[in-house]
């Protein structure tokens, strides 16, 4: 988020905590596409990614008074709304599948990898566009990790909270919450790598 | 002296700073002589830009538009 943006939204926030609807309503609508898409990622359900971007806004409006503005209000509405989305999975008790069951590099006895990658598509990150194919494998890959590798990815790599936010709202320990990291990378570096190898 | 297994074994606290200086020395010299392990490496740095792009999710205007409607409903009546 830019230093702008994050001015902005305390000039609106100082607003809206002065009972001005309107200037919520304009946070709401700059934060809204990174709550939904939070919140559809970790759940994969669009009705309850729709409740939970509800319940987010509703509490943060709720508890705006006791926002003191240590943190932006981004990053602040982007943690609840990962508790939330949280919450919502420990009730549905979706089960977890072992991480055996994760793809990672092969290796030699020796301990030599055994298949080299593919290629080097690390340049392809940087490209503007994703191809629609690769987005397609990405997305099957990362519905595919187990449960608790997913939650952990997704709240790191992808939403940007930090191992000690994850390691307190997931309830494991900080080493536990980058083991689980580095196997959903390897895991998802390797679809990725499958990808490469068909096209 | 690692393998190619040490080395990815040890890319996340390397790619975080956090391997003492003697690991990463030892890390360092795998990679010196270990192409694929190189491409590796490049291609565990370069998964979670891509998986973020493929990932993004915009919200749909009818859900925006629930949204707004819900958020009235409820701050109305506080």
């Amino acid at each position: 988020m830019t230093d702008v943006t994050v001015q902005d939204d305390r000039e609106l926030l100082a607003r809206a905590q002065a009972g001005d609807m309107s200037a919520f309503e304009a946070l709401v609508a700059r934060h809204e596409d990174k709550v939904y898409g939070l919140a559809l990622r970790m759940t994969r359900s669009e009705a309850d990614a729709a409740e939970i971007t509800q319940d987010t806004f509703l509490s943060a409006y709720q508890h705006l008074a006791e926002f003191r503005g240590e943190a932006a209000f981004g990053s602040w509405v982007h943690r609840i709304a990962a508790n939330n989305a949280l919450m919502r999975l420990r009730r549905q008790k979706v089960l977890d599948i072992v991480s055996d069951d994760l793809a990672g590099p092969e290796f030699t006895d020796r301990g030599s990898l055994a298949e080299p990658p593919e290629s080097d598509w690390s340049r392809r990150a940087d490209d503007q566009l994703l191809d629609e194919e690769l987005g397609r494998a990405i997305q099957v890959a990362t519905d595919a990790l187990p449960k608790g590798y997913r939650e952990v990815f997704l709240l790191k790599d992808v939403e940007g909270l930090s191992y000690e936010e994850i390691s307190e709202m997931v309830g494991i320990s900080v080493p536990a919450v980058k083991s689980r990291l580095h196997r959903a990378r390897l895991a998802l570096r390797e679809a990725i790598d499958a990808f490469y190898k068909e096209v | 002296m690692f393998n190619c297994k040490d080395s990815i074994d040890s890319l996340l606290p390397f790619l975080e700073g956090e391997m003492s200086p003697e690991e990463e020395e030892h890390l360092r010299v795998h990679l010196n002589g270990c192409p694929p392990c190189v491409e590796f490496v490049r291609t565990y740095r370069a998964t979670s830009g891509l998986c973020r792009k493929a990932l993004v999710k915009s919200m749909p205007p009818e859900v925006a538009g629930r949204l707004r409607a819900f958020l009235r409903a409820k701050l109305e009546t506080k």
